[in-house]
């Protein structure tokens, strides 16, 4: 039980974040068609983390998907630190989306086959929208990386930078072992292998490589509740309107 | 850029000293592609709009959050608005008979008034 | 939102005097009288081009400038179903830019110098959106009432000529009854919520008066008509009297939450006419020349989103493919 809530709050915290910053794009994208795309997709996600929230609420009991997300303390949330970072320019967030994404992918791919039915069946639902969520992404990367000497530029860059980020998606929890022996998930271990054998080959056919990275640069920590500076602001932010009025309906 | 002192978060993250002022360019501009939106298996797809793309497969992946992303959506089309042609619009007069065309209709085929009368006439019993 | 069309008095002038080709002006004219809408590829007036070009244009400009006052709470919207709501609606408006650009498009301008001349101040856009949004009871104002002011002008503008422009308003015009529903939603939470919430209200309701007076544009009284404009069926409704059917919808929604507006002149006379005390006309002009308070940060963002962009613009475009204005 533990250890099905331990993957339901990250996996519910990283949707919420990484819903929350793509939403900052709405409005200044760079153009109308990517700013529709990036908005949509930031939607889903946000729906992604209330579904998650609420198994969490109705099968384990905690508190209702508006309280988890607006009223808990930034230590509690088990985010990876990939997601809380800024939006930056346009070249670091697709690529974030890029990667995230396709890991969010192979995840809930995996989860349609769990144990945990609420997950499995979560997992089905939203299959469709994260298929559209990989598809964008690769089509940008592939446009780009063939695009301009500065789009080729700025993306590698992007890579590079965010790759120890993107590994640490899959910072292993505490309970990995009897989430694999109970079928309740696949564990992050698998989930990076299947991960980097997809990831891979898609970013070398648009034209980029992948960065070596050495375990001790991978970015680990969101996953016990340590995060950035920017995960405190981002909160600080969000629930500023929540606490006006902490106890008045919205 | 002067300082701005943005009541959006956002806008204050934004890096706007890097933009600079004067006019801006206008040569950037992606081709159309025009957008064909079928709502259900079984009807006909209908054009929806335009979208700014590169490529048929971008075309494809901005259409759809463009014209579906509410209600129901059997399949989206692009093409080149380039590749479609048209009859120019003062040749819609070839047009303009046609509604006249009454032997193509089945309205034009009434005989109920024929068969009343030729009952009448031989004395068929009526139904 | 939000397409009101200012057109100067000279060029209104001007087009009472212009001159085309009579024959064709004939067939033009007498299509728009029977009701037909004209498509792109038709004859048509330059001045009636020029004219739909400039309309068609603010009122995209005023979408994409109309997200930003809001868009200055997306990430501060208090939960879930706000949050939703808030991004899908200024999501939305992006997409009414998207379609409306892309119906001033068929008309032969294309979207970046339309932009460009957004962001060099040649091309006006919805005054409204010179204003901050201070807090999120303004974001719940904008939605009701200047969605609510927009939809007024949007509904009437869909009764238009010009084929493209209708198309788009339609579709615009069901999203809008997503926005107003949503707007509605929260003023109404914030109305019979706690005295916090309903002070924040009250005040962001004061705020936002004389800038929903002054939406439509001044009155019919001072502002110079085109009978050529109305004939085109380019403007459709005078000032005066789609502002009073905005006051005749919204008011009593205001009133019957007990909040008030700040004009003691403000009521309905028998004849349905709605009195209000003097909006400060001179407001309204000094804002929409510029010197208003959001003006200089609502260009400075677009210019930032275009100049960010361009990169991805530039390596997305394809040398080999051409152009052409697209067609419908
Ligand atoms: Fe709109
Ligand atoms: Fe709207």
């Amino acid at each position: 039980m533990e250890a099905t809530k331990e993957l339901l709050y990250k996996m519910a915290d990283d949707a919420l974040i990484i819903g929350h910053r793509n939403s900052e794009w709405t409005g200044i994208g760079p153009m109308l068609e990517e700013d529709l795309a990036f908005s949509s997709m930031a939607q889903d996600k946000i729906g992604h983390a209330f579904a998650l929230y609420n198994i969490l609420h109705t099968a384990f009991g905690e508190a209702d998907p508006d309280t988890l997300a607006f009223k808990r303390s930034e230590k509690d949330f088990r985010s990876a630190q990939f997601l809380e970072l800024p939006i930056g320019e346009y070249d670091f967030s697709l690529i974030r989306h890029f990667l995230f994404d396709h890991a969010e992918h192979l995840r809930y791919d995996s989860l349609a086959q769990s144990t945990f039915q609420p997950l499995a069946q979560l997992a089905k639902k939203v299959k469709g929208e994260i298929k559209y969520h990989v598809m964008h992404a690769d089509t940008f990367l592939k446009q780009l990386g063939k695009g301009s000497e500065e789009s080729h530029a700025r993306l590698q860059s992007a890579i590079n930078y965010s790759w120890p980020y993107a590994l640490g998606v899959f910072e292993p929890g505490a309970h990995e072992a009897e989430l694999i022996s109970t079928g309740t998930f696949i564990g992050e271990e698998a989930l990076k292998d299947l991960w980097l054998a997809r990831v891979t080959p898609i970013i070398e056919a648009a034209g980029f490589s992948v960065p070596a990275t050495t375990q001790e640069q991978v970015v680990y920590g969101g996953r016990k509740g340590f995060h950035s500076e920017h995960l405190a602001s981002l909160l600080a932010e969000m629930t500023e309107v929540t606490n006006i009025d902490i106890d008045a309906e919205w | 850029m002067a300082e701005l002192n943005s009541l959006d978060p956002r806008v204050l993250r934004l890096d706007l000293k890097k933009i600079e002022d004067g006019d801006v360019a206008t040569n950037t501009h992606l081709i159309t592609y025009e957008v064909f939106h079928q709502e259900k298996r079984g009807k006909q797809a209908v054009h929806a709009g335009v979208v700014h793309a590169s490529t048929p497969d971008m075309a494809l992946v901005m259409a759809k959050e463009t014209f579906g992303r509410r209600g129901k959506t059997a399949a989206i089309w692009v093409v080149k608005t380039s590749e479609i042609y048209t009859l120019a619009s003062e040749d819609e007069d070839m047009f303009e008979t046609t509604p006249e065309k009454l032997h193509r209709e089945p309205g034009f085929y009434k005989v109920r008034d024929r068969i009343e009368a030729y009952q009448k006439r031989t004395a068929v019993p009526q139904q | 939102m939000y397409g009101n069309a200012y057109i100067s008095p000279e060029d209104a002038k001007r087009m009472n005097e212009s001159t085309d080709d009579a024959e064709n002006l004939e067939i033009f004219e007498a299509r728009i009288t029977r009701g037909e809408k004209i498509e792109p590829g038709d004859w048509m007036p330059a001045e009636y081009r020029k004219q739909l070009i400039r309309m068609i244009e603010q009122h995209a400009h005023s979408e994409i400038v109309g997200a930003l006052p809001e868009g200055t709470w997306i990430t501060r919207a208090p939960n879930f179903r706000r949050k939703l709501a808030l991004i899908a609606k200024v999501q939305d408006e992006i997409g009414h830019g998207q379609l409306l650009y892309s119906a001033a498009e068929t008309l032969g301008k294309t979207r970046e110098q339309m932009l460009a001349d957004l962001i060099s101040g040649k091309s006006k856009y919805s005054n409204v959106f010179n204003y901050p949004a201070l807090t999120w009871a303004d974001v719940a104002v904008i939605g009701f009432l200047v969605d609510g002011a927009a939809i007024v002008n949007q509904v009437i503008n869909q009764k238009g000529s010009y084929g493209p422009y209708c198309r788009a308003l339609e579709r615009i015009c069901y999203e809008e009854s997503f926005h107003l529903k949503q707007g509605h939603d929260n003023f109404v939470y914030l109305a019979t919520g706690s005295p916090k919430q309903r002070a924040m209200l009250q005040e962001a309701v004061n705020r936002w008066y004389r800038p929903l007076l002054h939406f439509f544009g001044p009155s019919d009284r001072d502002s110079q008509h085109s009978e050529k404009l109305m004939k085109w069926k380019i403007k459709l409704a005078s000032n005066d009297d789609m502002r009073n059917q905005f006051l005749d919808q919204y008011i009593p929604k205001i009133w019957e939450l007990g909040l008030t507006l700040p004009d003691p002149e403000l009521k309905r006379n028998d004849n349905g006419i709605w009195e209000f005390g003097d909006p400060d006309w001179a407001e309204f002009k000094r804002v929409i020349s510029g010197d208003g308070p959001c003006n200089a940060e609502r260009l400075e963002v677009r210019r930032y989103a275009e100049e960010a962009g361009r990169w991805v613009r530039t390596a997305l475009m394809n040398k080999d493919e051409r152009y052409v204005v697209p067609l419908a």
